[in-house]
């Protein structure tokens, strides 16, 4: 490794993300991982049809964030009062007691995040089929792995569980129909990204720039240093 | 294993959000990742700073969020503000036990241990802790996944604010405490995204730059510039196109 410079610069090498290890750039075969050799983080992860049924269950998590959105999750009554529980009605209540950030923030968790999450696989993995859209689809899956662990319907979760248990021995508490949806939604939220593998998205993009050479607006350069900030 | 495997002391360093290898500008600084165009620098910039003061201001704000109370629940005209412990305490006298403890782990362990092992980390990359990297790794790896579940007694206060509001009957309403809970909770987890992991493995290898020649702190001048021009899937960079947009 002495003459390191002197190597060509090749684009089969990748460096580890946590480690900055050099490594070859190999892909891990389909429904394995490649791991780096010196401090275990995860390189690569291939699961299979990646592309495919990404598309499928971000639509899906997508359709069923309207029942999960509109209906009512839990209900609670204690004699003949009684409230219902929806995902922004606790926003709504926290924004009516002045606590804006603290509104917000469940507000981005637990809608906008997981939203912006479904919207944006599901563009990216219907999207990546168009060269047109090769720019718009970059972009995405930049946004995709800021958002990525913001999106937290499965703390929700188990904020919704324990609240169950919490006031069911002050009144009736009841489980009302959007909790069945936001269950299924958040297992297909967990399920979405896990199947989600960027490296698919790239190699798709980059096999297509290959067969149509020339460079078209949407295009950078794909190799080599990027320009100075 | 030295210092030349890795990445940064060749003049390329790995894109933090594609993983693309991208070969810095010469002379130092970040650039644009060509292939997914987010920001890329050798390390994350002032990234020990960063974490430091994001560490220290959700310590501080772990203090309110522990007194003030977060959630008062009153129940036929009786009740009173309850603080995070006061929560679980609750929750343990009333024989929920299994609760109790999720509560206690996710917000009374979990922020806790978040600032401990960040301060930790930071400690070890200054060079004042012998801990070996991969269990430094293994630090960061546990403080960067346990970090978003403890929102889940913020969820919790959201849901039964809005359940439980029956007037004088029973009610629930946050306290301020929640606000400096919630703030905890995100400033520590920016501030493990701060945090670059890969200063860990500088710190026991050495500075990347230290035993690199001047054609490695320069890594666009020569070997590498030949190297470029000879990969026949180099195109010279359009005026404009994603490395450009900035």
């Amino acid at each position: 490794m002495a003459d390191a410079p002197d190597v060509p610069w090749s684009r089969r090498q990748r460096a580890c993300h946590e480690c900055d290890q050099v490594l070859g750039d190999a892909v891990a075969p389909p429904g394995n991982k490649l791991e780096c050799p010196r401090c275990n983080a995860t390189l690569h992860r291939n699961p299979r049809g990646s592309v495919n049924h990404t598309a499928a269950l971000s639509l899906t998590g997508l359709l069923l964030f309207f029942p999960s959105l509109s209906l009512p999750l839990l209900s609670f009554s204690i004699l003949a009062f009684g409230a219902e529980n929806t995902l922004l009605n606790g926003v709504r209540a926290l924004f009516a007691e002045g606590y804006l950030w603290m509104a917000g923030l469940v507000l981005f968790c637990s809608v906008i995040a997981p939203l912006a999450k479904f919207l944006l696989l599901g563009f990216i993995s219907l999207g990546c089929h168009w060269r047109l859209l090769d720019r718009p689809v970059t972009w995405s899956v930049r946004w995709y792995q800021h958002l990525k662990e913001w999106g937290m319907l499965d703390v929700y979760m188990l904020g919704l569980l324990v609240a169950l248990i919490k006031m069911s021995d002050l009144g009736k508490m009841q489980v009302e129909p959007g909790l069945y949806s936001f269950v299924a939604m958040m297992v297909i939220s967990n399920l979405t990204t896990l199947s989600f593998d960027q490296q698919a998205v790239w190699s798709r993009l980059e096999r297509r720039r290959k067969r149509a050479p020339g460079p078209s607006p949407g295009e950078g350069p794909l190799v080599g240093s990027g320009e100075q900030l | 294993m030295s210092t030349m495997d890795r990445a940064l002391s060749q003049g390329r360093t790995c894109c933090l959000s594609c993983h693309w290898l991208v070969t810095l500008p010469r002379g130092g600084g970040g650039c644009r990742c060509p292939r997914c165009g987010g920001k890329v620098h050798g390390r994350i910039e002032g990234s020990v700073m960063l974490t430091w003061a994001l560490t220290i201001t959700g310590a501080l704000l772990l203090i309110p969020a522990n007194i003030l109370p977060v959630m008062t629940v009153v129940y036929l005209g009786s009740g009173e503000p309850a603080t995070i412990i006061g929560g679980v305490m609750q929750l343990y006298t009333a024989g929920l036990w299994g609760i109790a403890l999720i509560v206690f782990i996710a917000s009374i362990a979990v922020p806790v241990m978040k600032l401990v092992g960040l301060v930790l980390l930071l400690l070890q990359v200054q060079g004042r802790l012998p801990i070996n990297p991969s269990q430094a790794m293994t630090t960061y790896r546990i403080v960067s996944a346990i970090g978003r579940w403890s929102l889940l007694d913020l969820f919790m206060i959201s849901i039964l604010v809005a359940l439980v509001d029956m007037g004088a009957v029973a009610s629930v309403a946050a306290g301020p405490g929640a606000t400096a809970f919630a703030s905890v909770v995100v400033i520590t987890m920016l501030a493990v995204r701060c945090f670059d992991p890969r200063l860990v493995w500088d710190t026991y290898y050495g500075n990347p730059y230290r035993n690199a020649g001047p054609d490695h702190r320069a890594p666009a001048a020569a070997g590498s510039r030949r190297g470029e021009k000879s990969d026949p899937i180099i195109k010279e960079p359009p005026e404009e196109g994603v490395a450009g947009d900035v």
